[in-house]
């Protein structure tokens, strides 16, 4: 269709009127806070403004609810580089790497390529947006559940490869992950499956619960162990302002995994958790020194981060060009415009182009706005780190209780809750990968049902891996991805033998 | 921008004025029914924000509020999990500030054996809205008819991949098995494929991974509209506006109006006063401009039964639904 | 032999769990078997998984689980324990007597557990300030509703 320059100017100047942009700068504040908070996501956060959106504007609305959505993605990776808690599932990643660096006295350069990460990604994303939304809506459709489901397989063993060296704990870790998402009422079938009858049960354990006991809870109990060492040593929190050198570190795997992300964001169904994940373990596996990740190598933030910010941007691309949500969070802006009698659907870009492309423009202005905040703000937020753990810890514990109690407003969690916590713990002193549980939780449950589901498409598990080029790929991907910590490892072998 | 803080600071004057009056409560008379309410009024939504019940329970807040019907302060409460479950269980133990959006869950989780409660538990307020349910195929589809594709299940019971959202059992499936029922389908051996929400059926609709989706009209309209689905049946008494094309199930030959409704229900051993009160403020509710605008923007149709009406409306579901069950396979 | 504890806790685990999903009652509509084959085939991979991992610990029986000992030192499993039971008392309370009360006793135990009794000033002032920001902020200007 070529690109809608006219549209894209108009909508421009839509975009910078004062209320747009005061929308923009509560929302990027509002997302960057919500993001921070263990728990309280994007889609809690927009779902609870929807009553404050009565009687806007349907395009400020939208610009409003896209800026948290975006905002929380960058707010997210704040709190696991500082305090090793993610805000969500797509801010995992980020723990990764941005909390041991935040220990070695680099929580400022961290938090900074963080947002940097975040702009690049966005920024990518948007030009993707204007230059392919419709074709990349298309491809998205022709994901079915064949698709999916060998999608799911690719990221968890994606995943479970990180943990070279232990590849049995990996597994097991992710075969609990599993477990889990198998607790709750069976789509397919009606079935309650191991709910002992506790209704909250019904719709399955929640994964933010699951990263909420283990991360934060988990981390708080791991901490007690040394709390009463860490008393006075001070931490540096060092410069903010990144090198020359980390910055050619960070730059291409910034550029790399920002096509990632968007292309994982358009698909409905995939999301910000997985784009990360995967673009962590491509970084990973593509550098020349693999054995620096997880011990504060900044690629291995910057990429991660560059991607779930991207992805955020791509979900709105199967809402604008088709009607269709691309992720929980894009499902609550949608039914909340539907309130204001805005129907998005395919006719949205040929009747109100100017609408889109204000919001499209609106995205580029609040990540500007984004990286500025949240500079402006490291300075900020590493002073967290000058509490004293013995008060900090305590605050924790209380703010993980809150979040959890927002998710579904039950009691019943703050169980679950604690028994993660109990089980992040032994995770840790036992030296199990945390991620491959996660993310299992996170991707069970679809991955069963659409493997279901293909399965009565295809009528064979053979046929459901040739079933389109798409399969076949994910299916090569998959085999090489397990293969690959083995390979390395008859590699330094050899080596060994050699030397 | 000005409606933005101007909203903000109601909202907060609300909040405070709603803790000062809840803080007379027990001060408040219980000589009688006419001095009801005494405290806030709570609204339940069984589901999370951002659904159908939590946008009816919001809705009803506002209109509620800014039409000036109720002069108490009011919350919307979350309570998600079960299919209503939960917040159901926590309605039983209220009294009459609080009252709870339902729909037809509250029969079929009890039918298909999942809860205990059932809608005799409770006091029957009102029903509210409903909206149609539909049959859609793909564009360059075969089928242009809802008797076309039933001739063909008649067939093959399993020649169609159907799609349906979120869960077996409900008003999207079990429309579809009745209508498939009265052409004599064997209903037992329908492919459903069960997605995880409307915007999952359609997306799968969209890339043609099925060939048949049941769904809310509303979740369809856009799309029809557009050329992008054809709807070949809705479940409406007429057809619907905008899409006056799309022929009824009883203009195809078959006997049946089938509402996917919303209504409002009490806890239980209500009084008459406060029966009286929920009634009288309902009506008005439904007569305002303000709700009947939050319809339109939602595709909601106005369904509106006082409290006498839905108790006996209720009773006529229950059989209805345990008749599908029985013939869908999920019950015996 | 301490190191036998966790893969020996993960295949009983496993063998509970494959136990289970073999009770799960049959579908009614499609494959009846359709709910437990997936459940299957992940608790036979976690028995698997587990018995594997029981033969490498069995190899390193020998050496030391510094991390875990660490555990048992000090004032931790003092910290663990009655953090748990200050959680508990906060659940039992929460939806009781409300968020914000339940969550200032809350926090002033921790507080007073953790940091010290000699710094109770400082633990009060803290529990009541953030107790009241967090519950002011999620409940007035979010609307999150909170007991």
């Amino acid at each position: 269709m070529g690109v809608d320059f006219q549209h894209i100017v108009e909508g421009f100047m839509v975009a910078i009127k004062p209320i747009n942009l005061f929308l923009i700068i509560i929302g990027g504040f509002l997302g960057t806070v919500v993001g921070m908070l263990p728990g309280l996501g994007p889609a809690t956060a927009v779902a609870v403004l929807i009553p404050i959106t009565f009687g806007m504007d349907p395009t400020s609305a939208l610009i409003l609810m896209a800026t948290i959505y975006y905002g929380a993605m960058y707010g997210g990776s704040r709190s696991s580089i500082l305090i090793n808690t993610p805000g969500d599932g797509s801010a995992i990643a980020a723990t990764f790497d941005g909390y041991p660096m935040a220990q070695k006295g680099q929580a400022g350069q961290a938090l900074t390529i963080s947002a940097i990460a975040s702009l690049i990604g966005g920024l990518f994303a948007i030009i993707g947006f204007i230059v392919l939304a419709k074709p990349l809506a298309a491809f998205a459709l022709e994901f079915g559940p064949a698709e999916y489901f060998l999608l799911f397989l690719f990221t968890l063993s994606a995943i479970v490869s990180l943990s070279i060296g232990n590849m049995v704990k990996g597994f097991i870790s992710m075969s609990i992950g599993l477990v889990l998402s198998t607790v709750g009422v069976d789509l397919q079938s009606g079935v309650h499956r191991f709910t002992f009858d506790i209704p909250q049960l019904s719709e399955g354990v929640d994964f933010l619960v699951v990263i909420i006991g283990i991360y934060a809870v988990g981390e708080v109990f791991y901490n007690y162990i040394s709390i009463d060492k860490l008393k006075k040593e001070k931490k540096k929190v060092g410069s903010k302002w990144i090198t020359k050198e980390q910055w050619n570190q960070t730059k291409w795997p910034m550029l790399r995994n920002g096509p990632i992300g968007f292309l994982i964001g358009v698909l409905p169904g995939a999301g910000g958790s997985i784009a990360s994940m995967l673009s962590y373990s491509t970084e990973k596996q593509l550098s020349k020194h693999p054995e620096k990740f997880g011990k504060g190598a900044i690629e291995g933030l910057a990429a991660p981060e560059s991607s779930n910010n991207a992805a955020s941007v791509g979900a709105f691309i199967p809402l604008l060009t088709m009607g269709v949500p691309g992720s929980g969070t894009t499902a609550v802006i949608l039914g909340a415009v539907v309130m204001l009698g805005l129907r998005p659907g395919p006719l949205l870009f040929e009747n109100n182009p100017e609408m889109v492309w204000t919001l499209v423009d609106s995205m580029f202005i609040g990540n500007i706005f984004l990286v500025i905040l949240n500079i402006l703000l490291v300075g900020l937020l590493v002073r967290i780190l000058d509490t004293p753990p013995k008060v900090l810890y305590p605050l924790i514990l209380v703010l993980a209780f809150i979040g959890t109690y927002t998710l579904s407003y039950s009691m019943i969690d703050f169980y679950i809750l604690v028994i993660f916590g109990l089980i992040g713990l032994g995770m840790k002193l036992l030296d199990f990968p945390v991620a491959p549980l996660i993310l299992a939780v996170i991707v069970g449950g679809d991955m069963e049902q659409n493997f279901r589901k293909s399965i009565v498409a295809q009528d064979n598990f053979l046929n459901v891996i040739v079933a389109s080029p798409v399969t076949i790929a994910l299916t090569i991907l998959t085999i090489l991805s397990i293969c690959y910590p083995f390979f390395i490892g008859w590699l330094r072998k050899r080596k060994q033998k050699n030397t | 921008m000005r409606k933005l803080i101007g909203i903000m600071i109601l909202f907060t004057t609300l909040l405070i004025a709603g803790c000062s009056s809840g803080s007379d409560e027990a001060s408040g008379s219980d000589s009688g029914g006419s001095d009801f309410p005494t405290k806030n009024i709570e609204i339940i939504a069984p589901a999370s924000p951002g659904g159908g019940w939590d946008a009816t329970a919001r809705s009803m807040q506002k209109v509620f509020s800014d039409e000036g019907i109720i002069e108490k302060s009011m919350n919307v409460v979350n309570k998600p999990g079960g299919g209503g479950e939960v917040g159901w269980q926590y309605l039983k133990s209220k009294d009459a500030h609080t009252i709870s959006i339902n729909s037809s869950l509250v029969i079929t989780n009890n039918l298909l054996g999942q809860s205990e409660l059932t809608y005799n538990d409770f006091t029957p307020l009102a029903i509210l809205t409903t909206e149609w349910n539909s049959v859609t195929v793909a564009p360059d589809s075969k089928f242009n008819t809802g008797a076309e594709i039933m001739e063909q299940l008649k067939k093959d019971p399993t020649s169609l991949k159907i799609a349906v959202a979120p869960s077996l059992g409900n008003d999207d499936h079990l429309s579809f098995v009745q209508a498939a029922q009265e052409f004599g389908v064997d209903v037992t051996k329908l492919n459903f494929m069960i997605y995880e929400s409307g915007g999952d059926v359609l997306t799968a609709m969209l890339g043609g991974h099925v060939d048949v989706a049941t769904s809310s009209v509303s979740e369809f309209k856009e799309q029809v509209l557009a050329g992008k689905l054809k709807m070949v049946a809705v479940t409406s008494e007429k057809p619907i506006e905008g899409l006056e094309d799309v022929p009824t199930w009883k203009e195809q030959g078959v006997d049946m109006v089938f509402p996917h409704w919303r209504g409002i229900m009490g806890p239980p051993d209500m009084t008459e006063d406060e029966i009286t009160y929920w009634d009288e403020k309902i009506s008005k509710l439904v007569e305002t401009d303000a709700w009947k605008k939050i319809l339109k923007n939602n595709e909601w149709e106005d369904y509106y039964m006082d409290s006498t009406e839905s108790a006996k409306f209720l009773e006529k579901q229950m059989e209805n639904y345990n008749e599908l069950l029985n013939v869908s396979g999920l019950i015996d | 032999m301490l190191r036998l504890i966790t893969p020996l806790f993960f295949i009983f685990a496993g063998v509970i769990y494959v136990v289970f999903t073999f009770n799960l009652p049959q579908a009614k509509i499609g494959d009846p078997n359709g709910p437990l084959y997936f459940p299957a085939v992940i608790g036979i991979f976690l028995l698997l998984m587990s018995i594997v991992y029981l033969f490498q610990e069995w190899k390193k029986r020998g050496e030391k689980m510094e991390k875990v000992r660490q555990l048992f030192t000090g004032r931790t499993p003092f910290l663990i324990i009655a953090s748990l039971v200050l959680i508990f008392i906060y659940t039992f309370l929460f939806e009781r007597i409300g968020f914000l009360y339940s969550t200032i006793i809350f926090l002033t135990g921790l507080l007073f557990v953790v940091n010290g009794r000699k710094q109770w000033i400082k633990n009060i002032l803290i529990a009541v300030i953030f107790s009241f920001i967090t519950w002011y902020s999620f409940a007035e200007l979010l609307n999150v509703s909170l007991p």
